[in-house]
């Protein structure tokens, strides 16, 4: 009863900043007409812990929803938006309801078998409030009157714990000044927090170099330990029409060479032109372009596009803009969250730029370990690729780095321990295509190896993220892979006892996300609203048909006891009291009509008597005739006593004559 | 396992604070801390939403009431108002008479007393069970935290409910109306009062302490007898008669007089008659007495079992029977066995009150002695008693034996035997301590 009127308040509060106002405004008229209908009805715990369990298993249900939909919708943003919606049905029955709390078994199922009573109870009221403040401000776009409003519905509801110990002055006076250190302390929080994070930006920024960095890819080359690969499956491919998919996905190309990374010479980005809203042409198409749907969503609004080389055509990607580098790295800016996107590629073809004299560049960090090889007279430019392929046939593929650091790796991945991952195996394909005077580029992106049978589709895991050198032979680019073909197995064999069962509930994510995706609103709409209306009906005739009590309220109450005073005095029997009182004939304190009027022996007034008990006394009182009736009776028994009257005067002054 | 494990962390969460505590959240304040810790979590990136200015609207509001908490802190005196007895599982109210010593009036406070807490020792707590322990989630069974607070409250032995002073005077005082309810019976002590007063946001309570150390002796707790159960037989010559009881004199009726004897009181000779006979006999005569005849009734408690809700329950029955066979004409004996040997317990006719009895059974624990020395105790008091009740804990053929001797003394015996499961049928009647009100009102 405390949160009259503020209740209402902060649900259109809430429902003003979630974008809910229609469901606030009938939530808020809900919840105001308890404090004007005085009826309540009569719930068992029964009729409370089916609602409690209907309402945890909507909780489970949009928890699930949300988890699966994470990349649409901010899990906890939106499960707080729309907690207070979930919770109203409970709390509002509670409201409606002859109970005043729930006890905790209602709402925790794991109390409900035991014997002993549950005597801790919730004041729902109260926690509905806490959320629809809390849900207030998970609104990103926001007034500067949240503070102010939350504050003051903060303090409304204060107002009646108010202790008669400190005068309401006094209490004014706490509330200003927490309103004003409140305010202080928010702005402080604010900036602490904006100072902090610009702190740390430039502190991760000097440690933290992210491989997807167009500009730069740093390489594990030259880390110690064990290299750790997550099984996260990031990409499903598929081709329509049978079409073949690309053994490799690419997302960005280097060219300059350092000791432990790689970069670009020209990080230049072009903007490049729509087709169409979602569609970019990026060259012009052919007849023989193979079509390839790629699932992936994107967590970033601007992220690379891993993309087969050779790709003509961008097609529902969702984003506002794409650009490309010189290299053919293709960025996208203002993504929004959407499951799909579609490419058509031209087998054999890469599109990135020309060669340029940076592509034959060599490192003169390795110059004399490249020495050391040339001498060995295992390169031949007449023949590159297949003199790398004799150089690399005794390398072996191993995700294990030395245990201690080495001062160059690469040296000692060429010349002694001939095994590593493939990044070495890129790194120094591309050193040594340079060395026989062929322009390479090093390319990152993912190997499309592992093919998933219940999907229909090739997979792409995190796992599968790969290296490769690009070689400019024949007047084009070319793939050069050089990491031995076993390195996927020996990547698989990393797969926990888990992972089927990881897949299964991915790939059932995924399934469900795409069917989400493809459903219209429109096409529900009719069944949905045939439905709620249906409910609604239910709900009608549940509510109406239920066991319901009058509460009285304490101005109901008040209003009854006048009427039924006022009820009373209009009795024309006392009219017939007041004419027998003046007879003489008293009547005893406590003493009833009936027993008086025998004791008196007006015997014949009895009759009177249940009419008038049921106007007085009766909640319904009397009909209209009923009430005629007995005030005619009345004025014959008063004019019977007139009567009586005029005949003992006129008998006195017989005597007296 | 995990009990014992556990077990040392309870107790010490529950033993008294050395330091005593000098605030308690209200329901309301719980609400805001918990509020505030939640919307800690939620607001921590103020980039994404605004919770953190609702956090440190929480945090403020707190922090307010926690400094606002030191105004008007309240000046009284206490003082406790206990009864003499209190009645196991049965509520009763007390008074605390709370004084103002200060200059302004006091308003809206609350007195909570403290009873002394007694927490359950690792052997209590890990023999004894809570009643339906059984019907607890997994997670509450495994923890023990319930048990454990079960028997922290059954040893405490008391539950109070805080009670409201709207306004107190200047130098004036209040008695404030505590609601208590003894949960077992025994001594039950209380260790201090705290008044409580609220800050102006109703968030915190300030509490002021007062060492206040009493005692109060609890009842065992009593059923409703079936009239039924009175017990039958005559009554018989009580040697001594009523003059044992509220004189140290003899009773007015007096039916003759006679010569003295040897052994005579000084006390008896009636002068009148001896002034005239002494020429002539030269002997005093004494004033000869009615013989007293009325009914004297045995209760024979038997604590001789090893289950306590067992003995428990024998107490109360005991109890029921020692309230319900007193009347002013007969008397009552109390017969039941401790370490130190029989004890007898007699009540009624002026003898001793009835409350001695309870009294007894209130602080009577269970004993573990030779059956053998109850039923001397017993047979040796037959001549003077006509009927009996006994109730016993259990049933064995030395039970058995002592009631058909009893028996055979010419005494009415009935037996009731308290037990938790149900009894082969026997000359006794069974009382389920499950159903033990139901029982006795059946009869």
């Amino acid at each position: 009863m405390n949160l009259r009127g503020i209740q209402s308040l902060a649900m259109l509060l809430w429902g003003f900043q979630s974008e809910l106002l229609a469901f606030a405004v009938p939530m808020a008229l809900i919840w105001e007409g308890r404090f004007f209908f005085n009826r309540r009805w009569a719930l068992t715990k029964q009729d409370f812990y089916l609602l409690a369990d209907l309402t945890s298993v909507c909780l489970v249900l949009m928890i699930i929803f949300l988890f699966m939909n994470r990349t649409e919708y901010h899990f906890i943003r939106t499960l707080m938006q729309w907690l207070p919606i979930l919770l109203f049905p409970l709390i509002i029955t509670v409201g409606y309801s002859t109970n005043e709390r729930l006890t905790l078994d209602v709402l925790f199922y794991s109390l409900r078998r035991q014997k002993q009573p549950v005597t801790q109870s919730w004041d729902l009221d109260y926690l509905l409030f806490g959320f629809l403040l809390v849900s207030s401000g998970t609104s990103k776009d926001i007034g500067s009157f949240y503070f102010p409003i939350a504050a003051l519905l903060i303090f409304l509801s204060l107002l009646p714990l108010r202790s008669p110990r400190h005068s309401k002055r006094i209490w004014m006076l706490v509330c200003s000044l927490v309103f004003v250190s409140a305010f202080v302390t928010h702005t402080g929080i604010r900036e602490t927090h904006l100072e902090l994070r610009k702190r740390a930006q430039v502190w991760l920024s000097n440690w933290i170099q992210q491989r997807t960095n167009p500009l730069k890819s740093q390489t594990s080359i030259g880390q110690i330990g064990r290299l750790k690969a997550s099984n996260e499956i990031l990409y499903r491919i598929a081709a329509p029409e049978g079409g073949v998919v690309p053994g490799l996905l690419q997302e960005a190309v280097y060219d300059l060479s350092s000791e432990n990374s790689w970069s670009i010479l020209k990080p230049q980005f072009v903007k490049q032109a729509h087709s169409d809203d979602f569609t970019w042409d990026l060259e012009i198409p052919t007849t023989t372009d193979i079509p390839l749907d790629i699932y992936h969503e994107f967590h970033r609004e601007n992220d690379l596009v891993p993309l087969p080389p050779g790709t003509a055509r961008i097609q529902d990607l969702p984003a506002l803009d794409i650009q490309k580098n010189y290299y053919g790295t293709i960025q996208a800016q203002g993504m929004v969250p959407s499951p799909r996107y579609q490419v058509t590629y031209q087998p054999g073809q890469n599109h990135t730029g020309p060669p340029a004299p940076s592509d034959t560049v060599k490192s003169r960090a390795y110059s004399g370990v490249f020495s050391k090889i040339s001498a060995q007279g295992v390169l031949d430019s007449d023949q590159p690729l297949l003199s790398l392929q004799r150089f690399f046939r005794d390398f072996r593929y191993s995700l294990y780095q030395p245990s201690t650091i080495i001062s160059s790796p690469i040296e000692d991945f060429l010349l002694n321990r001939k095994a590593g991952h493939c990044e070495f195996f890129a790194t120094a394909t591309v050193l040594m295509l340079r060395e026989m005077g062929i322009p390479a580029r090093y390319a990152t992106g993912y190997a499309i190896q592992e093919y998933d049978d219940m999907l229909g589709m090739f997979v792409v895991r995190q796992r599968h993220a790969h290296a490769w050198a690009l070689a400019y032979l024949d007047g084009r680019w070319r793939a050069v892979d050089t990491t031995p073909g076993i390195w996927l197995e020996t990547e698989s064999a990393e797969e926990t006892l888990l992972q089927p069962a990881l897949d299964l509930f991915a790939n059932l994510t995924f399934l469900f996300q795409i069917w989400w995706n493809d459903q219209k609103q429109e096409d529900y709409e009719p069944y949905l609203f045939g439905l709620g209306a249906l409910l609604m009906l239910l709900l009608i005739w549940r509510i109406s048909t239920s066991e319901q009590i009058v509460v009285s309220t304490k101005a109901t109450k008040e209003d009854e006891e006048d009427d039924t005073l006022h009820r009373g005095n209009q009795s024309p029997l006392f009219t017939l009291e007041a004419k027998l009182l003046a007879r003489g004939y008293s009547r005893r304190p406590g003493e009833v009509f009936a027993n008086w009027l025998k004791r008196i022996g007006y015997h014949e007034f009895l009759a009177l008597i249940p009419s008038h008990n049921r106007l007085r006394f009766h909640p319904k009182g009397l009909t209209e005739s009923e009430a005629k009736e007995l005030a005619a009776n009345v004025d014959t028994s008063i004019q019977q006593l007139n009567s009586e009257d005029m005949d003992l005067k006129t008998k006195s002054s017989s005597k007296k004559d | 396992m995990f009990k014992d494990w556990v077990y040392p962390a309870y107790a010490r969460a529950m033993r008294p604070r050395k330091k005593p505590r000098k605030r308690r959240h209200t329901e309301r304040g719980q609400l805001v801390l918990t509020g505030a810790l939640l919307t800690a979590a939620l607001g921590m990136n103020t980039e994404s939403s605004f919770v953190y200015q609702l956090f440190a609207l929480l945090l403020c509001v707190g922090i307010g009431s926690r400094i606002t908490l030191r105004m008007a802190r309240p000046n009284i005196s206490i003082r406790r108002i206990l009864p003499r007895y209190a009645t196991a599982e049965q509520t009763f109210t007390y008074r605390i008479r709370t004084g103002n010593l200060g200059d302004e009036s006091e308003y809206d406070l609350v007195v909570a007393d403290q009873p002394t807490i007694k927490v359950p020792d690792r052997q209590q707590y890990r023999t004894e069970r809570e009643p339906f322990e059984e019907s607890r989630n997994a997670y509450d069974r495994f923890t023990g935290f319930h048990r454990f607070m079960y028997l922290q409250r059954q040893n405490t032995g008391i539950v109070i409910t805080p009670g409201k002073a709207e306004e107190v005077a200047v130098k004036g005082y209040v008695d404030v109306e505590i609601e208590a309810r003894p949960l077992r019976r025994g001594v039950v002590s209380f260790s201090e009062t705290q008044v409580m007063h609220q800050d102006p946001l109703g968030l915190n309570f300030g509490l002021t302490h007062f060492e206040n150390t009493e005692t109060l002796l609890v009842l065992p707790k009593r059923y409703r007898l079936n009239p039924a159960w009175r017990v039958s037989g005559g009554r018989n010559f009580q040697p001594g008669g009523i003059t044992a009881a509220w004189s140290v004199g003899d009773s007015d009726e007096f039916v003759a007089l006679r010569d003295y004897r040897d052994g005579d009181s000084m006390r008896k000779i009636h002068w009148p008659s001896t002034s005239k006979s002494t020429a002539r006999h030269q002997k005093p005569v004494v004033r000869e007495y009615q013989d007293e005849f009325f009914a004297r009734n045995a209760l024979l408690l038997d604590l001789s079992s090893s289950n306590a809700r067992v003995i428990e329950e024998t107490i109360a029955v005991g109890a029921s029977f020692a309230l319900d066979l007193q009347n002013t004409d007969s008397m009552l004996d109390l017969i039941y066995l401790t370490d130190d040997g029989p004890r007898i317990i007699t009540a009624g006719r002026g003898t001793s009150a009835v409350n001695e009895q309870l009294e007894a059974l209130a602080t009577v624990r269970s004993c573990h002695q030779p059956f053998s020395q109850l039923s001397h105790a017993v047979l040796g008091h037959c001549s003077l008693i006509t009927g009996c009740i006994g109730v016993f804990s259990s049933w064995t053929p030395d039970h058995e034996s002592l009631a058909h001797r009893i028996m055979a003394q010419s005494v009415s015996l009935r037996s009731l035997v308290v037990s938790d499961q149900e009894l082969a049928a026997g000359p006794y009647t069974t009382l389920l301590t499950s159903s033990i009100q139901s029982d006795l009102l059946k009869a």
